[in-house]
């Protein structure tokens, strides 16, 4: 399909719900406000905050960084504000900075507990939609404990859904024997996109003297060294639900980024990325523009369409 | 505080002082006009990636390094090589581009009509240079610094090195007690490797003086995005993990819940 539009046109994307006026969003976690004072946000297609759980959360006893050979091991713990202080102090940062959509990643402790956050934050506005974090490797009662059984991603999905209109994204985790099965549960309980990949089980051992490199052993394994599990795992998800897909995992350039549309996913995210590159975002809408242009492709036409000869 | 940005700018001059430690400058009258002693920059060199092989391209992480002074505008950063990162660090030459964010952090708070006493260790003494600029001439000023040998020894007022090369024989806190009364020390500053800074603050509570240690830690973003970096800080019962980059680096010793490091 030839396209005479320009750029701005072809770099439209949508979720099930939200309309992105690029493919690039950001990994949860890795970008803030202060990411932006670097450029101009409106490369992005949608900003996606630190995930938030309904009590405060002091996060993993440090050190929770170690750079590998290839990407980064964080063990963060999702430390945050707590949901009443989100409201109460970042949620109106975001409304008054934000031009793009801004999608809320939270997380709970119970099926009931990820009801009640989302009716409270149904009340507030300024809030697209929602990231549903089933898959942080670095909590033991929350994350990941609710996204590696199909039977209970439905479960949580099918009980979410009624809540809301805006975007409904679940957040998925690659620790798990069958990321398909999980993504069909997820979009058969209602969930209007998926988010995919959350970090990879990582650990490194200073090999002089046997010390873990970061404190709680077992972290999540992020950066570039896991593109080619994330492309996979896009792919196999692509492959077996309908609703669009916002990638990420390794994603550093704008050449990445096409890898994964290929494969399926209807947007990316960038993550670990910023830290190498403060201007990764930019960059990457810069080049996917100047590829769809002289290719006269728009990012629909590509979703999906990787060949095999 | 101004939020840290980002920059590349040339190396307009590299110094060499000793096997391991070399300076690069910069220069950024704005950025000068931004920074304080204590903040730092998150830098890392443009250059080496662009000219690398593909084998060895995989882009690291930006490394956190103090400010070692500045001249209204001309910014030096004082690097100890080691890990890949400072390694890289390391090979640029004057005309090289380095990418900078910053200035990041809290910095130094600024006294005057006190007696001071500086104690650093190691690659913990950059950030006094330009500290102890702002200080003498308003203080009485007294630097200790002590390191593993004569290599790792800067100008100061009392050097100390492990194996006796120059200075006194030990550790730049083994005498720490005895110059606290002799010269009537009211506020300390201090930064350097963890073991230093946890004695000179245990010493400092004893006797009830006044301690502002800069912290180290290893970091992602350097911007307060990531929560990589945190400290816990707090009193005992009350604390919280706080961030090296933009709460920090400097805590007050008595804040830093040690007995949790």
């Amino acid at each position: 399909m030839k396209h005479k539009q320009n750029a701005t046109e072809l770099l439209k994307t949508s979720l099930g719900v939200l309309k992105m006026k690029t493919p690039i969003s950001v990994a949860s976690g890795t970008f803030d406000l202060e990411t932006l004072e670097f450029y101009d946000q409106n490369c992005l297609g949608a900003f996606v905050c630190k995930t938030i759980t309904r009590e405060p959360k002091k996060g993993n006893t440090p050190p929770r960084l170690y750079e590998t050979e290839a990407g980064l091991i964080n063990s963060i713990g999702l430390q945050n504000p707590g949901l009443d202080m989100f409201i109460k102090e970042n949620l109106p940062r975001y409304r008054d900075v934000l031009a793009v959509p801004l999608i809320v990643s939270f997380s709970g402790s119970s099926i009931d507990e990820f009801c009640r956050m989302l009716e409270i934050l149904e009340a507030q506005d300024g809030i697209s939609g929602y990231e549903i974090n089933i898959s942080c490797p670095n909590v033991e009662n929350e994350g990941i404990a609710f996204g590696t059984q199909a039977d209970v991603v439905h479960k949580l999905v099918s009980r979410l859904k009624p809540i809301t209109k805006r975007e409904l994204c679940i957040k998925l985790s690659p620790n798990v024997t069958d990321i398909a099965q999980i993504a069909k549960a997820a979009e058969d309980g209602g969930a209007t996109s998926l988010a995919l990949i959350n970090s990879l089980y990582g650990m490194a051992i200073d090999y002089e003297t046997g010390m873990s490199r970061v404190k709680m052993g077992v972290g999540g394994y992020t950066g570039i060294g896991i593109k080619p599990v994330a492309l996979a795992l896009t792919y196999k998800t692509a492959q077996a639900v309908s609703i669009p897909i916002v990638a990420m995992g390794g994603i550093y350039d704008w050449k990445d980024a096409l890898e994964f549309i290929w494969a399926g996913a209807s947007a990316i995210a960038l993550g670990t990325a910023h830290f190498v590159n403060p201007l990764a975002a930019p960059e990457v809408m810069m080049g996917l523009g100047e590829y769809i242009l002289g290719k006269g492709l728009s990012i629909k036409d590509i979703r999906g369409a990787c060949r095999f000869s | 505080m101004t939020k840290p940005q980002y920059r590349q700018r040339s190396i307009v001059q590299r110094e060499e002082l000793s096997d391991s430690y070399f300076i690069l400058w910069i220069w950024d009258e704005d950025m000068g006009a931004m920074c304080k002693p204590g903040q730092f920059y998150e830098i890392r060199a443009l250059a080496v990636f662009e000219d690398a092989p593909t084998s060895v391209s995989i882009p690291r992480l930006f490394k956190p390094i103090s400010i070692y002074d500045n001249q209204g505008g001309r910014i030096g950063f004082m690097i100890k090589r080691v890990g890949l990162g400072t390694n890289a660090l390391s090979k640029l030459k004057a005309g090289d581009t380095l990418e900078l964010i910053g200035p990041a952090g809290n910095g130094f708070p600024i006294f005057r009509d006190r007696k001071i006493l500086l104690i650093s260790g190691g690659a913990g003494y950059p950030p006094f240079w330009y500290l102890q600029k702002q200080l003498i001439g308003h203080n009485k000023v007294y630097w200790i610094h002590g390191g593993a040998s004569q290599g790792d020894i800067f100008p100061c007022d009392e050097m100390w090195t492990e194996d006796g090369s120059i200075g006194r024989k030990g550790r730049a806190c083994d005498d720490l007690e005895k110059t606290l009364k002799e010269r009537e020390i009211d506020l300390i500053y201090s930064c350097g490797p963890f073991g230093l800074l946890k004695e000179a603050s245990r010493i400092s509570e004893i006797y009830d003086i006044e301690h502002y240690c800069s912290l180290e830690a290893y970091m992602a973003c350097g911007i307060g995005v990531c929560h990589g970096c945190t400290v816990p800080i707090g009193s005992k019962e009350n604390w919280d993990y706080l961030r090296v980059c933009k709460e920090g680096p400097v805590f007050s010793a008595k804040e830093i819940r040690w007995e949790i490091m």
